[in-house]
């Protein structure tokens, strides 16, 4: 069953075919509202966001993509959770194994591996330090792995936005890495 | 790494990459399986909307007059009521074109090969339209059937394709088919006046004699509907392709 098969299904108030939905996309909701700054609030974050999608189904635009248009909600129900909160919506993240299979260097020497899980730490370290919609352009577009058209929606801006927030972020990331090299 | 390697400013594409392969490796928040948030979600959904879902299944079904004529000759009984066990008991009775559907219990449980149903032997279409009690539809989606079984001294006619099950019935006198289901509560097909079941459930044989139902099996997504006064279960084609077989029953 294809997204648009699914979605038409469920606007007749078919759960099974929403079920197919929500089983489609619960990895990379979550990983949204994590990146986002939903932390250990993810899981509730998600099933709200899927709750509303369901009851908002009839403002879908058929024939468009469904992934963004749900992120979206889930950016949204992140930011209402981080705004109710009164915090910083952070990068409810941390580097996770020691070393990259597809990292630089040979993966069977410890040390390159070292250098390596420094490198990521520091560039870690300097998205977090981003201006916030700076941050969310680099989080959609690298982290999530967003095309600009889908982050553009997902973070209900334009795509010149964007492009120039990106722009501007990875300028500063090239900058602060690069100034670090040096320390 | 050398001095000069990191005195060297990062190539943009260089950058972009690095950004996406630690993405690729930073540990978010523990994720629940997939069906659990499904299941989860389902059930929100279920508890703040089951008014309203109730409502809307009536209120979207609009009928053309001649189904609604039709609809209201055979909408023997609907019966909607919720009881106070809960989630496993049955939440409500559904009977239509001569087929009762209990929904709201676990869904059934495997129970083996399908047992024929009484007196059912194989006959050539002709000979089943001279014996059935009915006229016999044939879509012309299907064209000729590859097997015909007439069962019940021809309360029931039984047309068959590859992949494909077509039971034909009296649908005006009693209950011929008894249904039990998990939620969700089947949907309401409008193009052809019936009901379709997305999911496996649990179907038994009612005799004409009365009596306890024969033997449960378990039925894949099927379409229920009317044509004339003849019940109809198709059982076997998706959603789309059965309201295409059925629309073409003339």
């Amino acid at each position: 069953m294809d997204d648009d098969e699914a979605v038409t299904r469920a606007l007749a108030g078919d759960l099974d075919a929403y079920e197919v939905l929500v089983t489609r996309y619960s990895a990379v909701a979550h990983r949204t509202a994590s990146l986002l700054g939903a932390a250990d609030e993810a899981e509730d974050v998600v099933q709200e966001a899927f709750v509303k999608a369901f009851r908002h189904l009839k403002g879908f635009r058929r024939g468009s993509s469904f992934r963004p248009w749900l992120l979206r909600i889930v950016a949204n129900e992140t930011h209402d959770l981080t705004r109710s909160r009164g915090r910083r919506s952070d990068l409810a993240v941390r580097l996770g194994r020691e070393r990259e299979p597809y990292g630089p260097g040979d993966p069977e020497d410890p040390e390159g591996a070292a250098v390596d899980a420094d490198g990521r730490s520091r560039l870690l370290e300097a998205v977090r330090a981003l201006p916030g919609g700076e941050r969310e352009a680099v989080v959609c577009r690298y982290f999530l792995q967003l095309s600009e058209a889908e982050t553009a929606e997902v973070l209900g801006v334009r795509l010149g936005t964007v492009k120039s927030r990106t722009f501007r972020a990875l300028r500063r990331l090239r900058e602060e890495v690069g100034r670090e090299h040096f320390g | 790494m050398s001095t000069s390697d990191d005195n060297d400013p990062i190539a943009p594409e260089d950058l972009e990459a690095r950004l996406r392969a630690l993405g690729e490796g930073l540990a978010v928040p523990p994720v629940p399986p997939p069906a659990d948030v499904a299941r989860a979600v389902r059930a929100r959904i279920e508890d703040s909307g089951a008014d309203d879902r109730a409502r809307r299944r009536w209120a979207a079904w609009r009928p053309s007059p001649r189904v609604a004529a039709a609809a209201v000759a055979v909408l023997m009984a609907v019966l909607l009521g919720a009881t106070p066990q809960g989630r496993a008991a049955v939440v409500s009775v559904l009977r239509f074109a001569g087929v009762e559907i209990h929904v709201g219990g676990a869904g059934p449980l495997p129970t083996g090969a399908p047992s024929p149903l009484p007196g059912e032997r194989r006959v050539t279409l002709e000979e089943a339209r001279r014996t059935a009690r009915f006229a016999v539809a044939v879509p012309s989606a299907l064209g000729e059937p590859s097997d015909v079984r007439l069962a019940d001294g021809g309360r029931v006619v039984t047309l068959l394709w590859p992949g494909v099950r077509l039971d034909e019935f009296d649908g005006t006198l009693g209950v011929v088919w008894h249904k039990e289901l998990g939620e969700p509560f089947p949907e309401q097909v409008g193009v052809v006046g019936g009901w379709w079941i997305p999911r496996s459930h649990g179907v038994s044989y009612v005799p004409a004699g009365g009596g306890a139902p024969r033997e449960e099996r378990v039925a894949g997504p099927t379409l229920i509907w009317q044509h004339k006064l003849v019940g109809l279960r198709l059982e076997g084609p998706d959603r789309a392709e059965a309201l295409r077989i059925a629309s073409s029953v003339r």
